[in-house]
C-alpha cells in the first residue's frame, strides 16, 4: 500500500507553503532597491528557481492592494487572459504582480505595460533581464535543495542522492520535487 | 483568546452520499466579527494543482463575541472521499471569522464505506464488479 498523496511531504500545498530562502540578500534590500526604481522591478531566473514564492513573499510587503496576473506556457491569449482580469482602473492603490511574463511577446508586453502604467508598482517575474530593472536573480544550489528536503521530510535526504537529482533536473527544484514525490509515493 | 469548534452530532466523522450532516457551530471571540461563515467542502491535494469547491456554506452575524448555533447540511451523492496516486479528495467543515480568518475545520469521510476509497484497491475487485465513482452508477 502507498502514503496517501494528502500526506506526502512533497504534496504542492505543502511546497506552497514554503517560504523563500534568501541567500546572501535580504527582504529589505529588495524592496528598497524596488524603492529606487519608481515601484518597478523584475525577479529572474530559470525555471523552478522560486521565483514566484519570491514574488508571493514581496506581495505581502507592498503598499498597494496586490492583482496577480499569473500566466504560463498553457495559458491561451497571455494578454487577452491577463487584461481581462484586472480591475479598471488601475490606479495608485495598486500593486500589479504578473507572474511569468516571459509568456508576454513585445506587443503584448507594451500593452499590458500601458494599461498598468498607473499602478503604484508593477513586479513581474521573467527567465530573462530587461523589461524592468532587475530587483533579484533567484539561483539554486544542491545545499539549497538538501536544506528545503529536510525541512518537507526530515531525514529523507540521508537515504537520496540529492546532488544527482539536482544535477539530472539542472537545478530546477520544482522538477525534483515531483520526482521526491513519487518516491515517497512508492515508499 | 478566540476558540472556535465545530460539533458534529454524535461526534460522527463518516457520513453516506446523500446524508444529512447535524451538529453545532460554537464561538468565542476576543473582538466581535463581521460574521462567522460555516462551510461545508471538498479539497484535492497531492501532487498537482489542488481544487476546492464550496458545496453549502451558512453565515451566522456575529455581533456577539459568543456564539452557538444549530446548523445542517444536505452532502450531494459525489464525489466520494478518495486517495489515489496522485490526489486525495477530502471533505471537510470550517468555522471561518471574516473578515480576519480565524479558522477551525473538521475533516470528514464520505463515502458507502467508513474509510476513504482507495483507488488501488478498485484493481484488486472480484472480476465482474466494477464501482463506479459516480454515485447511483456501480454495476454488477
Amino acid at each position: 500500500m502507498t502514503g496517501r498523496p494528502a500526506d506526502n511531504p512533497f504534496a504542492s500545498r505543502r511546497i506552497d507553503r514554503l517560504e523563500y530562502r534568501f541567500q546572501g540578500i535580504d527582504v529589505q534590500s529588495i524592496t528598497d532597491r524596488l524603492r529606487k526604481t519608481g515601484g518597478r522591478g523584475s525577479v529572474i531566473g530559470p525555471h523552478g528557481s522560486g521565483k514566484t514564492t519570491l514574488l508571493e513573499h514581496l506581495a505581502e510587503r507592498l503598499d498597494g492592494r496586490p492583482v496577480w496576473v499569473r500566466l504560463s506556457a498553457q495559458t491561451p491569449r497571455p494578454v487577452e487572459a491577463a487584461v481581462s482580469k484586472l480591475p479598471r482602473p488601475i490606479t495608485k492603490e495598486h500593486a500589479v504582480l504578473i507572474d511569468g511574463a516571459e509568456q508576454l511577446g513585445p506587443w503584448s508586453w507594451w500593452r499590458l505595460r500601458r494599461r498598468t502604467r498607473n499602478a503604484r508598482a508593477i513586479i513581474i517575474t521573467s527567465h530573462s533581464p530587461g523589461r524592468l530593472p532587475t530587483l533579484h536573480e533567484c539561483t539554486t544550489s544542491q545545499e539549497l535543495l538538501t536544506n528545503l528536503v529536510d525541512t518537507l521530510a526530515p531525514g529523507m535526504a540521508e537515504n537520496i542522492d540529492l546532488d544527482e537529482l539536482f544535477l539530472r533536473h539542472e537545478g530546477n527544484i520544482r522538477l525534483c520535487f515531483r520526482e521526491l514525490y513519487d518516491a515517497w509515493a512508492r515508499g | 483568546m478566540t476558540v472556535l469548534r465545530i460539533d458534529t452530532d454524535d461526534n460522527r466523522r463518516w457520513y453516506l452520499p446523500g446524508d444529512t450532516i447535524s451538529g453545532r457551530a460554537v464561538w468565542s471571540l476576543d473582538e466581535p466579527c463581521e460574521k462567522v461563515e460555516l462551510r461545508l467542502f471538498w479539497h484535492t491535494s497531492g501532487k498537482g494543482t489542488e481544487d476546492v469547491e464550496i458545496v453549502n456554506s451558512l453565515s451566522f452575524t456575529a455581533d456577539a463575541t459568543h456564539g452557538d448555533r444549530a446548523f445542517s447540511f444536505t452532502l450531494p451523492l459525489g464525489p466520494y472521499s478518495f486517495s489515489g496516486t496522485l490526489i486525495t479528495l477530502t471533505w471537510a467543515l470550517e468555522l471561518i471569522t471574516l473578515p480576519d480568518g480565524a479558522v477551525e475545520s473538521v475533516e470528514l469521510i464520505v463515502s458507502p464505506t467508513p474509510v476513504e476509497v482507495r483507488l488501488e484497491d478498485l484493481d484488486r475487485a472480484p472480476r465482474g464488479f466494477t464501482l463506479n465513482l459516480t454515485p447511483g452508477r456501480n454495476k454488477r
